[in-house]
């Protein structure tokens, strides 16, 4: 004898073996039933499970990273993972030895033959997903024409320099795109989220000691790193920290729930085991909110 | 009139006390401190509290009191 019974949170399935009733119940989750053995079979199903999470959308969106060093990588990594099909990888560097120790999708053969880091990326996605589709732009981001940004449903800047967050977080607010920016010495990371167009952006918190720096460049290595310039402490968990949060506040972004992004920096200090979200109020004399306010694009 | 602040080096947890006018400005007390403890050459902010402090204001504009206590914290920029 088989029987189903059903109630608001279960289903029930009864079976009468040699005398023996076993009953066997099965959740149901949002509605749908789950048949045993399949729901192992979906890449996505424990994702499925975060209600706020709109997969749909986040397969279509259409990503722009820039930065293929050890923060592109993992911030790659988890965009795929994380649903994210489309993405635009932009960096003008190569892959070098010292980048090992924290760069997933790097190797001693494309260190060895100076393999440009974002079509590396791009090729270590596709090995990934199937369903990726990456894009490997080799450049700096300052030569590509300025339309990028508009086409493409936001920006993560995985950058090594102010100069170049400077101007990936002007363009981005220009084109009423969300910046998401990272950045890491050590074990101190950052996470800073720009929402156009009445938020505080990247700019907004910088002052004349970021301007002193601006054109250097905070890497490990790379084709324009002179020897004189200060090389910094990189490691991967401090990494992995700040790329999971800037993917994370990706995720809310495009499945439209700006309520929960971060509402300015998140500051993380690995040493001193602490996390905090810092405040910066929105700049009245900053660059990029005088030129939208003036119309400049 | 001249103000007493402390300043502490999020990075070592020493402090250094102050003496400031109300018009210097936040770019002002970043560098002095900076310079006092002779810190690598990189981008800081202060704050105080969960605040950053506009590096263009003034103490007065920032809301700085006597016997404040602010925070230099290095702005991690590598990626």
């Amino acid at each position: 004898m088989r029987q189903w019974q059903s109630d608001k949170s279960f289903e029930s399935f009864a079976t009468l073996d040699q005398g023996f009733i076993s009953t066997f119940h099965f959740p149901r989750r949002m509605g749908k039933k789950i048949k045993v053995g399949r729901v192992d079979d979906d890449r996505y199903e424990r994702s499925k499970r975060i209600e706020w999470l709109d997969l749909g959308s986040v397969a279509k969106a259409k990503v722009l990273m820039i930065g293929a060093g050890a923060l592109g990588n993992e911030v790659a990594k988890d965009l795929v993972l994380s649903g994210f099909r489309r993405i635009t990888i932009v960096d003008m560097d190569c892959v070098v030895g010292s980048n090992l120790n924290r760069c997933l999708f790097f190797s001693d053969d494309d260190a060895r033959e100076k393999r440009m880091k974002a079509e590396v990326v791009a090729e270590g996605l596709r090995k990934l997903s199937k369903e990726a589709k990456p894009q490997a732009i080799v450049g700096k981001v300052q030569a590509l024409p300025s339309g990028i940004f508009a086409r493409h449903d936001i920006v993560l800047g995985c950058l090594d320099n102010i100069e170049a967050r400077i101007h990936a977080n002007s363009h981005a607010y220009a084109h009423g795109r969300i910046y998401v920016d990272g950045g890491m010495e050590g074990m101190i990371g950052k996470v800073m989220v720009s929402k156009p167009p009445d938020g505080a952006c990247l700019q907004c918190g910088m002052n004349r000691s970021h301007a002193r720096v601006a054109s250097l460049r905070f890497s490990c290595t790379g084709t324009d790193v002179v020897f004189y310039e200060p090389k910094l402490a990189a490691e991967i968990t401090t990494t992995s920290i700040v790329s999971a949060v800037m993917v994370r506040e990706c995720l809310k972004a495009i499945s439209g729930h700006p309520e929960m992004l971060l509402r300015n920096t998140f500051y993380y200090d690995g040493q001193k085991n602490i996390s905090e979200e810092l405040e910066i109020s929105l700049d009245p004399v900053c660059p990029v909110h005088r030129a939208k306010s003036m119309g400049y694009r | 009139m001249p103000v007493r602040i402390k300043v502490k080096n999020a990075e070592t947890g020493a402090s250094v006390e102050m003496e400031l006018e109300m018009e210097n400005t936040i770019d002002e007390v970043i560098e002095s401190a900076a310079t006092f403890w002779s810190k690598d050459m990189g981008a800081y902010v202060l704050r105080k509290g969960k605040k950053v402090l506009r590096g263009g204001n003034s103490l007065d504009a920032a809301g700085i009191r006597a016997d404040d206590v602010l925070e230099l914290i290095p702005d991690p920029e590598g990626g």
